[in-house]
């Protein structure tokens, strides 16, 4: 295992740097794929099935083919020849349906591709696309996970003799006889709305075909570039070294562009077929529509439990809506709830049984967070239920279950390893600043009082920083390589692809401190293949803990190469050289030597040591031992207005530990953007279908996503324990925020209620809800 | 979505009936209704523009009539669609007869709207499907006022 | 979300914009363009010209003549949200404004596009109902003036042919004595009012001597809340009256169903929603 550094205080790691990103892109001059234009470039526009459930009679496409202006109008007919949507899910049981990149002879959900057009400008695109008709045969649907799994359930996909897309089981200990023995069992069923990801630039692609090199140049709105130009090639059929794809600016991403898309393949093969570049960009209501929603689940967890509050087992079962189709990752999500049931309590025992299910409904996938919140959330509701039939302070349960700061490396009953951390810790700090007992009181009086006040807690453990390579279907580790140019400046190239969490300063922190140089002196290229060789991509929480780790041990190796020309310029021994806020110097000679000038001496080679080869650079890959895992409380105070059902967020506190931090402003973003995206889902958003399937929060007049005013004031601190899986001791901070909120929100609605005999509301907690329930309530 | 309403007119039960079910008096009734021509029996063919503020929208499709049990009740089944998307529905209509020269028209139907309308007009549907009931009873009433 | 090919003019005049307007039936006013250019994207809308009203500058005065104040049409909801006139003169409708959407929306959305539209859950119409405010309406045969409660008819229909334009509405000075209050829950994620209540309380010695109660969101059109008014009037200023009074705001309503709330919970609101706006207005009027 590798050892851990602390930051340094001097330099500019640990604190709060300004992103060097943001001059480009708060200025209008950063480059995103619609900023992207080719000569003689054509657009494309989808035309999307408007059923959920259909057979393709016919299509016709004179009319569309014949508007002035129109290059191409493809059917699935024409674009048989590509390859399949991949899904990297290979558990025994899977069900892969046939995925093609428009739909064949049939539908499978409202936004189904089933035709493309290819045109001068998006304007006579859009109007060929209205000009296609297609005659469809509507069929029976199921657009609801459960009923789907009903015996008489019309199937999804009539190849199959059920909508069953996989099961996956996980067990640990005994369950049934830690049932057979527990005092108490408590159990919630929890639904976890379909949730759009709503990056705020939707996707896009430009394709251009060179036919002279036969390259292929893919700018896609992607978070994984290096996965992306493997896949292209494979559905293509094209040799993989004439594929380049480049991710410019990627205005945010949340798991959604961690994917590999039917329109991504499509738009480079017209541009193959036309021999012209072509542009495909998402409008809003596609991708409300049909980029893979986030969540989609019904739990269940029966918790059980001695009389003093010691958790000694859980039952979880899992029903993971997945859509028409799978996507890339969307058999492998949920699995991500099963291993972190557990949450931060030693619980023993544990069986989780996991469904697919098959809905005629648009494909699910990762969603920042992906499957933990949904596993912190119903353990967290279910912890509370326990408190209660106990009869016990919620936060004593909490604390009387952890595992104590020196059990670590602590093993769960799931398998995993949990690498550091305290979790009573930052709990107690998060109770202290919340002002805990104070609070109980004050709760009590306004009871007494008629108004409704309550606290939600939620310790949260997370699994992330992806990952060691045999835990994941791909390769989990990242590349960096560090060159050094003759003038002194830096070039860092990274796999890892940041989109817009301020990875680019990050690892500029790293570059300037390691080297001794200004920032300003240190570029960072990442998310373009042709550039960057090998790559991961940014997801889960890596950026930081693999990414970064890549560039760090990529550094010391800059480091090490430049003591041995300075020793050999310098006339010392090599073990003499120190290396200090960019001089090389011994204590055997006065003479010293700059970074700048030793990079010079690196590429003119006049005084190359011997057995040293010319030039200052250095690739490494860093491949984890183990995972990360962050953990946190936070802690959620509010007033429901009992005649509206309103809730009044009073104070929101989080305590993180996300191990050491490179930049203490980046990571506050990453939390308050995740604390937003765990409030969209507590009380706002949705996506909603009809029980045909149809969409009905296709804009944001109804998805509603939270808005700078639905915020609270996030009293964020940290505690710090670094994690020993990686040299930076960094943990990764991209979905705590999300993963920890969602359960302390519920929690303090419900606590709110729970004197009216209210145990559980489901999510998104609207005002109509919480009425209803207060309503209910008072009338009986 | 569902639908359910009464409406009560001025007009003996035979005469309502005969307008409820007489293609010239729907055509006129039924608001946007452009074209209404009669493809086999109970069984018409059916062009509407809806024109609701700004927005617009051209349907065609088909209008079924079943279970035509006369004076009393009758199913109305209706599929249109146009570029914007598509509405199905089924309504039974129910005629009671208050007195000689009042009749109770009962109406309980649901509604199925798909596409891009469905999408993003979910919250006009209800006011919409609402008015034009409202609509279509106006002048249903003035056109049995001519008569 | 790309609109269909369109004219589009901006006339300087009104009498050129009304010309154009009679010469093309299929063309379409563009005030703020907040309502009017969504549905333009999504092709439900394909008018055959759009004629801006931006260059008319008459169309952008407010002015207060003999009790009345006239708002120009084109006046944008961050006009009158930041009006010292109105906010002196008529801050009810100041409270109307600036509840509407966003800033991007206030900042474009017009008075005039708002009441054209009638959306039934618009902020504008409830306050317009308590106020009861008139609508200008130029067209080349002449000028009306309309009632708002006349002109806005149905749920998004209005009183207005497609050849005439809205040039002005017309609100009273408010009178001493009177308290004036807005109060609104709205759609999370359009802004739009759920329920939003309007209303305007006079007192004389403890007791309610005026009432005017404007209701939009749960009907198919904003309306004044008749049965309120009469159950407050004359009676003594305090919180039972405003609850008792408030139990009737939704009756005889029926009461519009969405995603974000059922006719239930709507008719619901609009009881809590009166409670809270007689109870804010009055305490103004004292
Ligand atoms: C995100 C969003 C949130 C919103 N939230 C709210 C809200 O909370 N409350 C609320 O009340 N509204 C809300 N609106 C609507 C907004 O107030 C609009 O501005 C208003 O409804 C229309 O005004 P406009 O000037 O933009 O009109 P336009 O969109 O330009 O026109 C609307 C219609 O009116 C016609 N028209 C415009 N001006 C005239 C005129 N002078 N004479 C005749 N016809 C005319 C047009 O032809 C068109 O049919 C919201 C809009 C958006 C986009």
């Amino acid at each position: 295992m590798a050892t851990t550094t602390t930051p340094t205080t001097k330099g500019f790691v640990g604190k709060r740097v300004r992103r060097t990103e943001d001059p480009r892109l708060i200025t209008g001059t950063a480059t995103y794929v619609d900023d992207v234009t080719r000569p003689g470039m054509l657009y494309a526009a989808v035309l999307r099935s408007p059923y959920a459930s259909a057979r393709i009679s016919s299509i016709s496409i004179e009319k569309a083919a014949s508007l002035p202006g129109v290059s191409a109008v493809y059917t699935g007919e024409d674009v048989k020849a590509v390859g399949p949507v991949p899904c990297a899910g290979s558990m025994p049981t899977l069900r892969v349906p046939h995925h093609k990149i428009l739909a064949q002879d049939r539908v499978y959900y409202v936004g189904h591709p089933v035709a493309a057009v290819v045109a001068i400008d998006r304007y006579v695109a859009q109007d060929a696309v209205d000009q296609i008709e297609v005659e469809y045969e509507p069929t029976e649907c199921v657009a609801d996970p459960e009923k789907a799994l009903e015996s008489d359930a019309v199937r999804v996909h009539p190849e199959y003799d059920d909508n069953v897309a996989f099961t996956f089981h996980a067990e640990g200990g005994d369950t049934d006889a830690a049932f057979a023995a527990a005092d108490v069992v408590v159990s919630e069923r929890v639904t976890v709305p379909r949730l759009a990801p709503s990056p705020m630039e939707t996707r896009g692609v430009v394709a251009e075909y060179d036919e002279g090199t036969e390259e292929l140049l893919v700018y896609s709105s992607t978070q994984i570039p290096h996965l992306l130009k493997t896949q292209l090639a494979v559905q293509l059929s094209l040799p993989e070294n004439h594929v380049r794809v480049i991710a410019p600016e990627v205005g945010g991403g949340f798991g959604s562009k961690c994917n590999v898309w039917a329109e991504e393949a499509l738009t480079c093969f017209a541009a193959m077929d036309l021999k012209q570049p072509i542009k495909w960009i998402e409008n809003r209501r596609e991708s409300i529509n049909v980029v893979a929603h986030g969540r989609g689940h019904v739990d269940h967890l029966e918790m059980a439990a001695s009389k003093d509050g010691t958790i000694t087992a859980l039952r979880f079962k899992i029903l993971q809506d997945i859509g028409g189709h799978h996507q890339l990752l969307t058999p492998i999500i949920p699995t991500l709830a099963v291993i972190m049931i557990p949450g931060l309590y030693k619980i023993k025992n544990f069986t989780a049984d996991l469904t697919g299910v098959f809905t005629n409904l648009p494909p699910t996938d990762l969603y920042r967070g992906a499957g933990r919140p949904e596993a912190t959330y119903v353990l967290e509701r279910v912890v509370d239920k326990l408190a209660d039939k106990l009869e016990m302070d919620p936060a004593e349960l909490r604390l009387k279950n952890f595992p104590a700061a020196d059990e670590f490396p602590f093993e769960t009953a799931t398998g995993l390893s949990y690498d550091s951390g305290d979790y009573a810790k930052a709990f107690n700090i998060a109770l202290e600043n919340v002002g805990y007992d104070s609070f109980l009181k004050k709760q009590e009086k306004a009871r007494s009082k008629g108004r409704l006040l309550g606290l939600g807690i939620s310790t949260y453990g997370e699994v992330c920083a992806f990952g060691p390579s045999p835990a994941l279907p791909a390769g989990g580790w990242e590349s960096a390589t560090v060159r050094v140019e003759a003038t002194g400046k830096v070039t860092v190239m990274s796999g890892a692809s940041p989109h817009g969490q301020g990875g680019e300063t990050a690892y500029s922190q790293l570059a300037a401190d390691a080297l001794g140089v200004p920032m300003e002196d240190v570029v960072v290229i990442h998310g373009d293949t042709g550039k960057v060789h090998w790559g991961v991509g940014t997801f889960g929480s890596r950026g930081t803990a693999i990414g970064g780790t890549a560039v760090h041990l990529a550094l010391e190796d800059i480091v090490a190469k430049g003591k041995k020309y300075a020793a050999h310029i310098l006339n010392a021994s090599l073990d003499s050289i120190q290396f200090n806020q960019g001089i090389f110097s011994s204590n055997e000679v006065e003479e010293k030597l700059t970074f700048q000038e030793l990079a010079l001496e690196a590429a003119v080679a006049q005084k190359l040591p011997p057995d040293t080869e010319p030039g200052l650079s250095a690739t490494r890959f860093f491949e984890p031992p183990n995972f990360a895992f962050p953990f946190g409380a936070h802690i959620c105070t509010v007033e429901v207005d009992g005649d509206t059902g309103q809730v009044e967020i009073l104070r929101y506190i989080a305590v993180d530990d996300i191990g050491n931090v490179i930049n203490p402003m980046l990571v506050d973003g990453q939390l308050h953007g995740g604390v937003a995206q765990g409030l969209g889902p507590a009380f706002l958003e949705e996506v909603v279908f009809s029980e045909d399937g149809q969409l009905l929060t296709g804009t944001f007049m109804d998805y509603a996503i939270p808005k700078a005013k639905d915020m609270p004031w996030i009293e964020s601190e940290r505690t710090v324990t670094p994690s020993p899986v990686n040299p930076l001791g960094a943990k990764g901070v991209g979905e705590a925020g999300t993963i920890g909120s969602l359960p302390a929100f519920v929690n303090a609605v419900v606590d709110a209620l729970s004197h009216m005999g209210v145990e559980h509301i489901d999510i998104p907690m609207t005002p109509q809800k919480v009425w209803n329930l207060i309503n209910e309530r008072s009338q009986s | 979505m569902k639908i359910k309403g009464q409406q009560t007119l001025t007009t003996p039960r035979e005469q309502v009936w005969e307008a409820l079910l007489d293609p010239g008096v729907l055509a006129r009734a039924l608001p946007g209704c452009q074209a209404l021509d009669p493809v086999g029996e109970n069984h018409y063919k059916i062009r509407m523009k809806l024109a609701l503020a700004a927005v617009q929208g051209l349907f065609e499709g088909k209008i079924l009539l079943q279970d035509v049990q006369p004076p009393n009740n009758y199913k109305l089944h209706i599929e249109g669609a146009g570029k914007v998307g598509f509405v199905n529905g089924e309504g039974h209509f129910h005629l009671e007869k208050l007195s000689d020269v009042e009749t109770v028209v009962h109406y309980e139907g649901d509604v199925r709207i798909g596409g891009m309308i469905a999408s993003v007009g979910q919250r006009l549907m209800d006011m919409t499907s609402k008015m034009m009931i409202r609509k279509f009873f106006v002048s249903l009433k003035e056109i049995l006022s001519e008569q | 979300m790309i609109a269909a090919s369109f004219d589009y003019s901006a006339p300087e005049t009104l009498a050129d914009a009304l010309r154009v307007l009679s010469d093309d039936p299929e063309a379409k006013i563009l005030a703020g363009g907040q309502s009017l250019i969504p549905i333009m994207k999504l092709r439900l809308s394909i008018p055959s010209q759009v004629v801006d009203l931006g260059g008319i500058i008459d169309l952008h005065a407010i002015a207060e003549e003999e009790g009345i104040i006239r708002i120009g049409s084109m006046t944008t909801h961050e006009q009158v949200e930041h009006s010292e006139l109105l906010s002196e003169k008529c801050p009810l409708l100041v409270a109307a404004a600036s509840g509407i959407g966003d800033v991007q929306v206030r900042n474009r959305g017009t008075i005039g596009g708002s009441v054209a539209h009638a959306d039934p859950a618009a902020d504008y119409p409830a306050a317009l109902q308590a106020l009861d405010a008139k609508v200008k309406v130029v067209s080349s045969a002449g000028e009306k003036i309309i009632p708002i409660d006349e002109f806005i008819v149905d749920a998004l229909t209005t009183a207005l042919e497609p050849d005439e334009i809205i040039t002005e509405i017309h609100v009273p000075t408010e009178s001493t004595g009177i308290g004036t209050a807005y109060e609104t829950i709205v759609q999370p994620a359009s802004g739009y009012a759920i329920v939003g209540v309007a209303a305007r309380i006079g007192l004389s010695e403890g007791n309610i001597s005026f009432a005017r109660v404007g209701i939009t969101g749960v009907g198919s059109k904003a309306y004044r809340a008749l049965a309120v008014e009469k159950a407050l009037e004359g009676q003594p200023a305090k919180d039972d009256t405003y609850g008792i009074a408030s139990r009737v705001a939704a009756e005889g309503v029926e009461a519009l169903e969405d995603l974000h709330a059922s006719s239930e919970y709507r008719a619901h609101l609009a009881t809590v929603f009166t409670c809270r706006a007689i109870a804010a207005a009055a305490g103004r009027a004292q």
